[in-house]
This record gives C-alpha cells, structure tokens and sequence, in this order.
C-alpha cells in the first residue's frame, strides 16, 4: 500500500432541517459532525457502526452525492466541495457506488446490460458496440453469464443482483468505489462470494475501496483501516489489525466484545460488555463527549469537554478522555 | 417432532419447505435451528402452530407438545396453546405490536385471553412484566404506543408479551437480527437471564452461527427443508461433519482473527420446487459420489447426527488437507 492519498475529508459536517416537534419549531439533525479522514490510494478503508449512526450520508458527502453543511473534500488534490455539477463530472466517473439493497438499486423495467451500459452511455465511452462489448466483459469479470444480458434484474438471485450493481460501478474504471453495506441483504454463502469477488476485482484493477457496513466481522475481514462510527463522529480509527485487538475508545471495546463468535476454540473469550440504553437523538446531542451518557469509563471532564480526535500512538486516532488499554 | 413435512401446492409443482424433520427439545432446553434463507427453518416452526394458514399447504408427521399431539389441532385448541403454553418472539417487534393500542393494553389483552383475570390485574401484570424485561418506568412506559419505543425497547415489549403466561416453550424466530449489535448483546443478554428465572425451553431461529454458539445446547442445521446436521452446538461447531456446515462455518467472516480467504458454497441454494430426490446439497457440494443420487439419511451416535454420505475416514482426510490450506487459523 503505498501513502499517497486519494481522497481526503477535513471537518465534514452535514446536518439536515426538519420540523421539530412543536408547532413552528425547527429542529437541526447533526448527521456528521465534524469527520476528518483520509483513503489511501490501494487501501480499503472499512467505515463501522451502528444504524443511525451517519456512515451511509458520510459516504454520500464524500462522493458529492449529498452536498456538505461544511468542511471540505479533496480528491486528487482537488477539493470537490463548492464544484458546480458541471464541474464535477470529471471527478464523478472516478469515485463509483456500490449499493446495499439490490432489489431497489437496479431499474426494474431497464435490462440488466442498459443498466450496465448507461454509465457509459451517458459519459460517452464509445460507441454502442464497443459498449455492449464491455458490458459482456464486465459480467465475465463479475462472475455472471454474459449470455444473461438481456434479461431484467427480476431474474437474478440477491447474490447476482449485487454482482451486476459491482459490474456496473466498474464500467467507467473508477479508482475509488465506495460500497455501503454490500453484502448485508445477503446469506452467508452468498455474502462470502461477494467480498472474496471484491477482493479479486482490488487486486486485478487497483482499486481504492471505501467499505461501509455494521458488520464487525465484515470490515475487518475486508480492511486495511478502519473508522468507528457513533452519532456522526469518527471516534476511533487505525489499522484493523491493531483497532480489532487493542480498541481504545470505550464505545469500540464494548462494540467488539459483544459480537456473537463461533465456539470453536478454547481461547478465552472477551469479557462482554454491555452497553445500556439507546443511540441519542442526533438532532439533541449530549455535551461534552457524544458517548458519554452510555459510557462505562465516563468521568466529570467527558459530561462537559468534547474530546479531540488525537493521534494516541502511530496511526492511531482516537476521540477519548480516558483511552482504554493505554498506559 | 417426527418427520415433519410441509409442502405447498403451486403452479409450478409441488413445493417443499421441509422435508422430514425430527428433533427432540428438552425442558430448559435452549436449541438454535440454523439455515440460509428459504432453509425453511421458520415454516417449521410456524406450521406446528398453525400460523401457515395458506389453503394449498399440507402438513404431515407427528409433533408431540408435552405429551399431546399438536398436528391436526383446531384452531380454537390452538389458540389455547399460542400466546399460552408457546409464546413466541418475532424477527421484526413492529409488525408483532400494533400500532393503534398501547403495549399495555396488548400485553393486558393476551394475559386475559389466557386466564381469568380482570382488566386491572391484568395491567398490573403487564406493568410487572415490563419492568422484569428491563424497560424503565414502566408504569409509564405502560400506557405509550409501539412507536415511541426505539428497536430494542420493542423487541423487549414483545418478549414480555410471549412471557406473559409462563410459557413452557417460547419460539424466538431470529429476534435480534433487525437490531444493531449492542441491541442485540442486551437482548441476548436479557434471554438468557430470563430462561434462568423462567425454567422454559427456547427454540431460536437463526441465521447467525454465533448467535447459535452463545445461546445454544443443541443445533439442528438446516438445508432445503431438511436437516444437514443435528447434534450439540460445540460438537457441530467443532467437529462439523457435514460438507454444508463446513461451507457454512467457513463462509463467516471473524471478528477475532486475521485476514483470510472466505469459504464460499458453489452456486446457489436449490429451489425448493425441485429438491434432489438424493442429497439435497450435492448439486454445490465438492466431495459428491456417486451414492449422493440416493437421499441420506440421519445417522450418528451421542446425539450427533448427519446427513451425508461420507465416513469418517473420507472426513477426517477432507478437513486435514482444508486446513494445512489455511482454512483456519
């Protein structure tokens, strides 16, 4: 993995107006709250947390689906926040999208190829032939039978509908393909042909992943890094390897020793610690640091001062006052 | 339950949801029933109960419930054993409550339905009941709606409500997957510590292998309708003998270890429009002979038992080259 980054977020905010509960009254839904982060270029960078908690309008912020309250995005260098749409359009065919239900992602009356082939079409790759010859390409490539091209999504299993919606993010040789939650809809045989897919498809075209799921299992399996998400705020992130066996922030501790593990070995387990109560509301944040009402370690200091998110050891980040398994 | 059999008539031919199924469950016996999708591991479950209520559906076999034969029941008998002796917990807690009556009175109204009680006893059971499951103020909490609870809250309503009248078989079908994982982790926890203080037998339908290995005494695999392997949870999870618990054990990405390839199954799950008349899994199944035409049958001792036609030898063999292939690490 080389250091050069692809895509970099400094201070995302995105929060969304609503008609708050009283007559007249306006309530304010922070999102993202303030997301720095960086991809690498090769790396997958796995973005973890629980519903609600502001991943998936991350990941449509960073792609510029969702236009930012405030902060900034850099892409290549470029920054993207403040383009108009013509402007971005360049960009766009760069950074594709792979969706998590696949029945709703894919057009119902359009064929399987048409859904392939419009990227293509609308940025004008090439001519129709030259475009249908890479829609057959691209579903050799995916593991589907090109002779299905003309059929309609309908015809497919959930498993081949995602491979079509990975088909189509391809058609335009992105270098960055943001997945939110791409195997979720899926069974666990099913869901292991689709990310060993994944993997095949980073290594033959050098792709940049940004890998959205609340699947803990999932994200370390598949990342380099990984951000950990609570009430749209990276709390924690660092290499998977090191965040999955020595988390310092509370919330990651707690997340990972509650996963349900296969029984299959004598090594002594986690301690399970269970966390009480709900996600706050995130139009009605708590002070201080966002976790702590439901935090184990939470002293007078986390109820009234935000913690930083500061780089605790070497490529580890963490917004805590009282980091775990640190002396 | 002995060789239950479920089959719908449709267009396309008969349809087959389970095919021969037997399992015992003991008193305070938790077992986990785990299968993919359309494994027909809920139908099972559902037609004992005479919830399938589709008129081109056929059940056949024999379930005992304490003693009694359940198939075949009336309606009006059965309506005496859901909610009563059986309670049962569903996947998703906001279509189990409706929208339009407090908890309360849902909770109050299936107490009474049960025993002769009046409204008032009724409600301060169901007051009782929501504190037990852990919902705080509950005197208050008693008299709002399904939609001001979040999630985890209402799964924790609809517990009560399947514990309301001492059941001595509660039916939890998947009752934390739509639930975040710290959801799932309190509700888990909650389940558990109630059995405890209840003494009843669970069957959990599940998905998810680990929710299987935490809650779990005995584990029937299920595929296309029929069961693959039945045995105790750790013996099925760590000595696995059939090629699809295998494919199924291998295929979950870990939170507790490295990178590593994932097991994938070949292909898809069968139609249950047209099963094999052999082993179900042979189409995807890798070490496939020439007897897989023939259907298996369950064997096995000390209570662990497979479908497949390997022995031990064969298996033995297969997992030694599996695993010096880094399957597990």
């Amino acid at each position: 993995m080389s250091g050069d980054v692809l895509l970099r977020a400094t201070d995302v905010v995105k929060s969304f107006t609503s008609r708050g509960k009283k007559l007249g009254a306006r309530s304010v839904a922070t999102a993202v709250n303030g997301v720095s982060l960086e991809v690498r270029r090769g790396e997958t960078l796995g973005i973890v947390g629980e519903s609600g908690c502001g991943k998936s309008t991350l990941a449509r912020c960073l792609v510029q689906l969702l236009p930012v309250t405030s902060g900034t995005v850099e892409f290549h260098g470029v920054t993207l926040t403040g383009l108009s749409r013509r402007q971005l359009r360049p960009y766009r065919r760069e950074m594709q999208l792979v969706f998590q239900d696949p029945y709703a992602s894919l057009n119902p009356r359009r064929t399987v190829a048409d859904i392939v082939a419009d990227p293509m079409r609308i940025n004008k790759v090439g001519t129709e032939d030259e475009i249908l010859d890479r829609v057959r390409e691209l579903f050799v490539t995916v593991g589907l039978d090109p002779a299905s091209w003309r059929r309609y999504p309908h015809e497919f299993s959930g498993g081949q509908r995602q491979r079509i919606g990975i088909a189509r993010s391809l058609s335009l040789n992105p270098s960055l393909v943001v997945a939110d939650e791409p195997v979720s809809a899926l069974d666990v045989s099913v869901q292991a042909q689709v990310l060993n897919l994944m993997a095949d498809l980073q290594e033959k075209f050098d792709l940049t992943y940004l890998f959205i799921a609340h699947d803990l299992g999932v994200v370390r399996h598949v990342s380099d890094r990984v951000g950990v998400m609570y009430l749209g705020e990276i709390v924690e992130l660092g290499d998977a390897e090191d965040l999955y066996e020595t988390p310092h922030h509370p919330y990651t501790e707690a997340l990972l020793s509650v996963v349900p593990e296969l029984n299959d070995t004598d090594a002594p387990r986690r301690e399970r610690i269970i966390i009480s109560g709900d996600v706050p509301d995130p139009s009605d944040r708590p002070t201080g640091c966002s976790f702590h009402p439901r935090c184990p370690a939470a002293t007078e200091v986390c109820r009234t001062v935000k913690p930083e998110f500061v780089e605790l050891r070497p490529g580890r980040f963490v917004a805590c006052h009282h980091p775990r398994n640190f002396n | 339950m002995r060789d239950l059999k479920v089959s719908f008539a449709t267009r396309q031919g008969e349809l087959r949801a389970v095919d021969g199924l037997s399992f015992d469950v003991g008193p305070k016996e938790v077992l986990g029933i785990v299968g993919e999708s359309g494994s027909g591991k809920s139908v099972a479950m559902y037609s004992i109960l005479g919830l399938v209520r589709d008129s081109n559906v056929k059940i056949s076999g024999s379930v005992k419930f304490a003693g009694r034969e359940i198939l075949g029941l009336s309606d009006r008998e059965l309506q005496g054993i859901r909610g009563g002796d059986v309670g049962m917990i569903f996947q998703d807690p906001m279509t189990a409550l409706t929208p339009v009556y407090t908890v309360g009175w849902q909770i109050a109204e299936q107490i009474r339905a049960h025993s002769d009680v009046s409204k008032q006893q009724a409600k301060s059971r169901a007051i009782e009941l929501l504190g037990e499951v852990g919902i705080p103020d509950p005197a208050t909490r008693v008299n709002h709606y399904p939609h001001e609870f979040s999630g985890g809250m209402r799964q924790r309503v609809v517990i009560a409500m399947a514990l309301s009248c001492n059941p001595k078989l509660l039916i939890a079908d998947e009752p934390t997957t739509a639930l975040d994982v710290t959801t799932q982790a309190q509700i888990l926890d909650l389940m558990e510590k109630l059995q405890d203080v209840h003494q009843s037998s669970i069957v959990i339908i599940t998905h998810d292998m680990g929710v299987i290995a935490q809650m779990a005494d005995r584990v029937v695999v299920m595929y296309a309708g029929r069961p693959a392997e039945i045995g105790r949870e750790i013996d099925v999870v760590r000595h696995p003998r059939h090629p699809y618990t295998w494919g199924l054990l291998g295929a979950v990405p870990r939170v507790d270890s490295k990178n590593r390839r994932l097991v994938t199954i070949p292909g898809t799950s069968v139609s249950p429009l047209n099963v094999p008349e052999g082993c179900a899994f042979a189409p995807r199944c890798e070490y496939r002979m020439a007897i897989c035409e023939e259907r298996p049958m369950l064997h096995g001792d000390d209570g662990h038992l497979d479908a497949c036609w390997l022995d031990d030898e064969q298996r033995v063999q297969i997992r030694s080259t599996v695993s010096s292939s880094g399957d597990h690490s």
